[in-house]
């Protein structure tokens, strides 16, 4: 057990921090975003987007699914901030009330990347070089990934789609199959590290089994990067979604979502009603910014040799 | 010597991967829900066609014999047939091809001549104002989904300003298609001496030449300015000015070896060109391969898309076997 090792080990830094220093690595949290605007700014989006996931359409001033009659291709005014498109409902409306959609498919989705991510990334990190059945599932596992992302990813998400059929649950699957390989790097590269140091030897001499001290010893010391990750993961796949929305393959019409709103007002944009697609758009674009901002700021923030 | 031999180790590579990569695109049909001979045949197909596709794809048999018989019509150029077009999809394909590698060529050549210099720059000036545009407009380029980005080109240059012509393909409708040489109207246009056509296909290909090229060079930009930073940095320039060499000097022996790790992102930035390219056709009405590709999603047509796929799959290992090969010329340290 962990607690036979001598005290001056390394213990699992993350754990602790969530067993009694939360507060604390909030408060540092804070004073380091207060240094850095653009990681404040991605935790401004970051928690603007998720209320809005949360509230968007009871906020929104009008249905983001119901025409209003006689309104069609209004033009951004008072009652209408972003203009209506082309059927008579409120672009505002809609494009605050799009996060709930995005934003689940993002979460899930990398969520469980995430868990396959880290969990294939320890097996093959921790069991590189050795002999046996775990070296031939470390070898498998990166050549897998290898051959899985020989295929540009926009064309693989639009296939696994394509033959699932379009829905929420498929876009999920697919992206969540796609964003795996990137979890599953960060933390092979992480493992490789930290499974040289003296604490996992350590643990091994106790008497822990070797599958033991990879995911007991080893991961909580190595989640770092993949952690980092999870909020640029969440930006590439709204970014993904509102492509396969955008195109006819991911969240179905008329339910409120960034790229199929994008789609919506493309014929426009032809016509001179910009309106119809900026503004969908731009919100797309500032939240895959924010959580962008927020996975480079995180990096900075867990890795101790870098910050101030 | 040593290069045949890199060369061999890593085309020998090459054939499993392919192997790989066939056997996914095999098994992207088995993901259909239900009857993949109904689903393949179309919604209008009668019983007998059915029967036919299932014997013709040979459902009925096991599944390493269904492999076999997927693979002896690739290797024939058998693709199947698009049911929405009713013709080969091999014919469809090579019919709209060339646009899309026009549009992916034109784009990542334009993202290297631009990008390189400016990244290089970039990395010898260091800090300043213009360093902190180009921190900003990578981040926006990496955040901005491109076929957004090609309406707003089309508001903006063809809506408001009226300069360039309007999301209508590749040719305008008045101006007769060159003959075919090469299919990319450009290049045929060129041939054929046709300026009319040369004009119409160069302002056709403006925007979203542009549009991917915006997007996408921002990866060689922060590419190329990391390297070469790291490599002015490095011991062995390091050394070079102990010795007194101009800086010029130490300049081209930091490029020379930043040559090898850039060489490599020209194939990833090939990877991300083909995804956008699905993309910024479908906001074109291109009629390249990308655009055939969506349409086949949005019409249930399977054997176009699975045909896409696994082009796209070999292309991307192609461009990437060229990139390995080109990264042992470039490495100066290897090429002896």
């Amino acid at each position: 057990m962990v607690t036979d090792l001598p005290a001056d080990l390394p213990r699992p830094g993350r754990w602790r921090a969530l067993a009694g220093g939360l507060a604390e690595e909030l408060c540092n949290l804070f004073v380091f975003a207060r240094s850095s605007p653009g990681f404040l700014f991605g935790l401004v989006v970051v928690v603007v987007t998720l209320f809005l996931a949360l509230f968007g359409p009871l906020v929104a001033p009008y249905n983001p699914e119901r025409a209003l009659p006689g309104s069609g291709l209004l033009p951004p005014s008072l009652a209408h901030p972003m203009g209506t498109d082309v059927s008579g409902i409120d672009i505002f409306s809609r494009v605050i009330s799009a996060p709930r959609v995005d934003l689940t498919i993002a979460l899930v989705s990398t969520a469980i990347a995430f868990v396959g991510g880290v969990v294939l990334g320890v097996i093959s990190g921790f069991f590189a070089g050795s002999r046996g059945f775990w070296r031939i599932a470390s070898e498998g596992i990166m050549r897998a990934a290898d051959v899985f992302q020989a295929f540009p990813v926009f064309v693989f998400a639009l296939a696994l789609v394509g033959f699932r059929g379009p829905g929420v649950s498929n876009v999920i699957i697919a992206l969540a199959f796609l964003n795996i390989p990137f979890f599953l790097r960060v933390t092979r590269g992480a493992v490789l590290q930290v499974r040289e140091r003296p604490f996992a030897e350590a643990a091994r001499c106790v008497g822990n089994s070797e599958l033991r001290v990879a995911f007991v010893h080893v991961m909580p010391n190595a989640l770092t990067p993949a952690l980092a990750n999870i909020s640029p993961g969440i930006g590439f796949s709204i970014l993904l979604t509102s492509g396969l929305s955008f195109v006819g393959a991911g969240v179905p019409k008329p339910t409120p979502e960034w790229g199929s709103m994008i789609a919506i007002g493309a014929p426009n944009m032809m016509t001179g009603q910009w309106w119809t697609a900026l503004f969908p758009g731009l919100a797309l674009g500032i939240t895959v910014l924010g959580y962008a901002l927020v996975g480079d700021g995180l990096r900075y923030y867990l890795d101790p040799t870098k910050r101030r | 010597m040593r290069f045949l031999k890199y060369s061999a180790k890593r085309l020998a590579l090459v054939v499993p991967q392919l192997l790989a990569v066939s056997i996914i695109v095999f098994f992207l049909v088995r993901l259909l829900p239900g009857d993949p001979a109904f689903l393949i045949a179309g919604q209008f197909a009668t019983k007998e066609r059915i029967a036919d596709v299932r014997a013709q794809l040979g459902l009925d048999k096991p599944l390493y014999e269904q492999y076999l018989i997927y693979m002896r019509n690739v290797l024939h150029g058998d693709f199947g047939t698009s049911w929405r077009s009713s013709k080969p999809v091999v014919k469809d394909i090579a019919q709209r091809l060339p646009g899309t590698i026009e549009l992916v060529v034109l784009s990542a050549l334009l993202s290297i001549l631009i990008g390189v210099p400016i990244g290089v720059l970039s990395a010898v000036r260091g800090k300043g104002l213009a360093n902190k545009a180009l921190f900003v407009y990578g981040m926006l380029a990496g955040s901005i989904p491109d076929f957004w980005l090609g309406l707003i080109f089309i508001f903006v240059f063809f809506s408001l300003l009226q300069w360039l012509p309007g999301p209508i393909g590749q040719l305008d409708p008045t101006v007769e298609t060159p003959p075919t040489v090469t299919g990319m109207i450009v290049v045929d246009a060129a041939l054929a001496r046709d300026w009319e056509a040369f004009r119409s296909a160069v302002l056709h290909l403006a925007l979203p030449v542009a549009t991917l090229t915006v997007v996408y060079m921002s990866l060689i930009i922060k590419n190329v300015r990391s390297t070469v930073e790291e490599m002015i940095k490095s011991e062995f320039v390091e050394h070079a000015r102990a010795l007194g060499l101009s800086p010029l000097t130490r300049l081209r022996y930091a490029l020379q070896n930043s040559l090898p790790p850039v060489v490599t992102v020209v194939g990833i930035l090939v990877w991300f060109l083909l995804g956008g390219a699905v993309l910024v056709e479908t906001v074109f009405a291109w009629g390249g391969l990308g655009q055939y590709a969506v349409e086949a999603v949005v019409n249930s047509d399977y054997a176009p898309l699975q045909a896409f796929v696994l082009l796209a799959a070999v292309f991307t290992m192609l461009v990437f076997l060229l990139v390995d090969l080109a990264y042992f010329m470039v490495d100066p340290r290897i090429r002896g």
